[in-house]
C-alpha cells in the first residue's frame, strides 16, 4: 500500500464472556479512500466498529485511526472522527440546525464556525430546506442525512458509517452512495454494510467478515478474481435452439470446458459450461454452434459476481450444497 | 467547561420541549399550594413561611424522581449513548452536564414557589433573610435528590424503573428512616445502646431534621455537609457506573 493508513487494527479481540464477537482482526484502512465493512448480520461489523470509535474497549489487540490509539488516546480520537451509528439516534424534541449547534459544541467548535458548518453540511446532505424543522417531523431519510450531517460537521478526517442506507427507499440511497462516494479523497471513509451492491458501486477496497473473523480483503476486483480461480467461479450461459443431449456432448467436447450442464430444455435448451472461458474460446463456441445450424438466442457470462463470492465464504455449506 | 454547559443546556430545554417538565411544575405548585393554605396562610398567623419549607421535601421526593428518570435511561434506550460517548468529552463532563442541566431545572421548580412569599408579603412581612436560607437548604437538598436520582438513571434504560429506586430511595431518606427512628425512641422505650446508636444514625440520615434549620435561618454545618457529601457519594457512584458499562 503506497498511502499512509489511517485506521489500523491489529489483532482485534472483543469477548463476550466466553463469545468471541471479534476474534482476533487486522486490516488497514489507507488515507482518503472508501472501504467497505461487509459482513453478514451478527458477523461483529458493529462491535468492531464500537472499539474503533471508543464506544467500548477491545478485549485484546490494538487499533489506532489518525495516528491515536482507540484506547491510549480515545479522546484525540474521537476529535479525529465523525461516526453515525446504526440507525442515527437523534433527540426528537430538538430542531435540526439547534442539534447541529449542539453537536457541534460537544465538540469544542466555537459558535463562529459551527455556524458555517452547519450551512455547510446541510447544503452538502441535501438537509437546507429542512433546517428549522423539529427533528421527530422528518422522515428516515432525512434523519439519516442528519446523521450524516453530525458525522461531517467538524470535518473530520475519518468518518466511520454503520449501515447509513438502512431503511431508505430506493432514490434515498442511491443519493446517499454518492454522497459518501464524493467524500472519498477528502475523508477516510469505513463503510459498514450487508448490502453488496453498495460496496461495488462505492468502494475501492472490501473488507469481508463473518464470525468475527476476516475473511477477505482486497478491491471488488481482486475478489472477484479470487472467486473465479477458487473453480466455481466464471460461467457461461447459452441458450439455443436445438437438441439437448446433442448440444451437450458437442460443447463438452470442446477442449478446456470442465462441464456442460442443461439447466433448462423447454422449445429453448439453455446450457451451463465451465471451465476457461476466455475470449477465444466464446468466439469458438459461437462458430460451432453457427457451423451445426442451432439458432443462438443467448451467450452470457455468470457468476464471478461480488454477492456469491460473499455468499461462499460467509457460509461454506450454502456455497457446497448450491 | 462549555460542552458541559451545552450538555447542561440541551437537558434544561429538553424538560421544557417534554410535557414532563410542565406537569412536574404544576404537581409542585399544586401541593406546595397546599402546604401554603393550610400551614403558613392562616388568619392571624405570623407571617412564617417556614412550614413550607421544612415540609417541602416530601414533595419533591415525589417530583425529582420524574424529573431525573430519562437524564440517562433514556440515552440508553435510544442509543443516543453511542454518540455521546463517542463525542471527545470525558464521562465526568457528560455526568457534570446531566447533573447541572437537571439542577437548572429543578432550581427553576423551587424558584416557581417565589409565587407564594410574594402573595405572604402582600399580607404581612416575612423575614427575608430565613427565606434566602430556607432557598439555599432547599438548593443543597436538590443536590442530594437529583444525585440520587442521576445514580438510579444510569443503573438501568427503564425509565419508569429509574423513577421508582430513586423514589423508594428518597422515601426512606424523607420519610421512613424518620419515621423508623421517632418509633424506637418513643414507642419502646427501652434504652438499649445499639437501639440508640441505630436511633441516632437514622435520624441523622433523614432528610427533615437537616431542613429544619434552614427553614428556621440557620445555617449549620453539619447539615450542609449532610447534603454535600451525599450528592459527591451518589456522583461519585454514578460515575463509576458509568466507566463500568463500557466493559460490558
Amino acid at each position: 500500500m503506497s498511502q499512509p493508513a489511517e485506521i489500523v487494527v491489529e489483532q482485534l479481540t472483543k469477548a463476550y464472556g466466553k463469545f468471541l464477537a471479534v476474534d482476533n482482526i487486522s486490516f488497514a484502512v489507507p488515507k482518503g479512500m472508501v472501504v467497505g465493512f461487509l459482513g453478514p448480520n451478527g458477523a461483529g461489523k458493529t462491535t468492531t466498529i464500537r472499539m474503533l470509535t471508543c464506544f467500548m474497549p477491545p478485549t485484546s489487540g490494538t487499533a489506532r485511526v489518525g495516528g491515536f490509539d482507540v484506547f491510549h488516546d480515545s479522546l484525540k480520537v474521537r476529535k479525529n472522527l465523525g461516526y453515525l451509528p446504526e440507525n442515527a439516534p437523534l433527540y426528537l424534541e430538538m430542531r435540526v440546525a439547534e442539534y447541529l449547534h449542539f453537536r457541534g459544541r460537544l465538540r469544542g467548535m466555537d459558535r463562529g464556525s459551527i455556524k458555517k458548518r452547519i450551512d455547510e453540511v446541510t447544503e452538502l446532505c441535501w438537509l437546507s430546506d429542512r433546517k428549522r424543522w423539529p427533528i421527530s417531523k422528518l422522515s428516515k431519510g432525512y434523519r439519516q442525512r442528519l446523521g450524516i450531517a453530525d458525522a461531517l460537521l467538524h470535518n473530520p478526517p475519518v468518518l466511520v458509517l454503520d449501515e447509513p442506507t438502512v431503511g431508505l427507499d430506493p432514490s434515498q440511497i442511491r443519493e446517499t452512495r454518492k454522497l459518501i462516494a464524493n467524500l472519498a479523497g477528502l475523508h477516510t471513509v469505513l463503510l459498514s454494510t450487508h448490502i453488496l451492491s453498495e460496496v461495488e458501486l462505492v468502494c475501492r477496497k472490501v473488507i469481508i467478515i463473518g464470525r468475527g473473523k476476516i475473511l477477505a480483503q482486497g478491491s471488488p476486483e481482486e475478489l472477484k478474481q479470487q472467486c473465479a480461480q477458487r473453480g466455481s467461479g466464471a460461467r457461461l450461459v447459452l441458450e439455443l435452439r436445438g437438441p439437448a443431449d446433442q448440444i451437450r456432448t458437442a460443447l463438452a467436447a470442446l477442449p478446456g470446458i470442465e462441464q456442460a450442464r442443461i439447466i433448462s430444455d423447454n422449445a429453448v435448451c439453455a446450457v451451463e459450461l465451465s471451465g476457461k472461458l476466455d475470449g477465444a474460446m466464446r468466439e469458438q463456441i459461437a462458430a460451432m454452434v453457427q457451423q451445426r445450424g442451432w439458432a443462438l438466442r443467448e451467450m452470457r457470462s455468470a457468476g464471478a459476481s461480488l454477492e456469491e463470492f460473499f455468499v461462499q465464504i460467509t457460509d461454506p455449506g450454502a456455497a457446497a450444497a448450491a | 467547561m462549555s460542552t458541559t454547559l451545552a450538555l447542561a443546556r440541551r437537558e434544561i430545554t429538553g424538560l421544557f420541549y417534554s410535557p414532563i417538565g410542565y406537569i412536574v411544575l404544576a404537581i409542585y405548585l399544586l401541593f406546595v399550594g397546599l402546604l401554603f393554605s393550610l400551614l403558613v396562610l392562616q388568619p392571624g398567623a405570623i407571617a412564617d413561611p417556614g412550614p413550607m419549607f421544612q415540609w417541602n421535601h416530601l414533595i419533591l421526593i415525589f417530583v425529582v424522581p420524574f424529573m431525573t428518570m430519562s437524564l440517562f435511561s433514556e440515552e440508553y434506550r435510544s442509543g443516543r449513548i453511542e454518540t455521546l460517548r463517542t463525542s471527545p468529552i470525558t464521562d465526568f463532563q457528560l455526568l457534570m452536564g446531566k447533573f447541572l442541566g437537571a439542577m437548572g431545572f429543578y432550581c427553576v421548580v423551587i424558584a416557581s414557589s417565589l409565587i407564594f412569599i410574594l402573595i405572604l408579603s402582600l399580607f404581612g412581612r416575612p423575614d427575608y433573610m430565613t427565606v434566602l436560607t430556607s432557598y439555599l437548604g432547599l438548593v443543597l437538598m436538590g443536590l442530594l435528590m437529583v444525585s440520587i436520582g442521576l445514580f438510579f438513571s444510569a443503573c438501568t434504560q427503564h425509565q419508569i424503573l429509574a423513577a421508582m429506586s430513586s423514589c423508594v430511595t428518597l422515601v426512606a431518606l424523607g420519610i421512613l428512616f424518620q419515621a423508623i427512628s421517632y418509633f424506637l425512641g418513643s414507642a419502646l422505650g427501652v434504652s438499649w445502646a445499639w437501639l440508640r446508636t441505630l436511633r441516632h444514625v437514622l435520624r441523622y440520615l433523614a432528610i427533615e431534621p437537616h431542613m429544619v434549620n434552614f427553614s428556621r435561618g440557620i445555617l449549620d454545618s453539619q447539615n450542609i455537609v449532610f447534603f454535600l457529601t451525599g450528592a459527591g457519594l451518589f456522583l461519585f457512584l454514578t460515575y463509576v457506573v458509568l466507566e463500568s458499562r463500557k466493559w460490558r
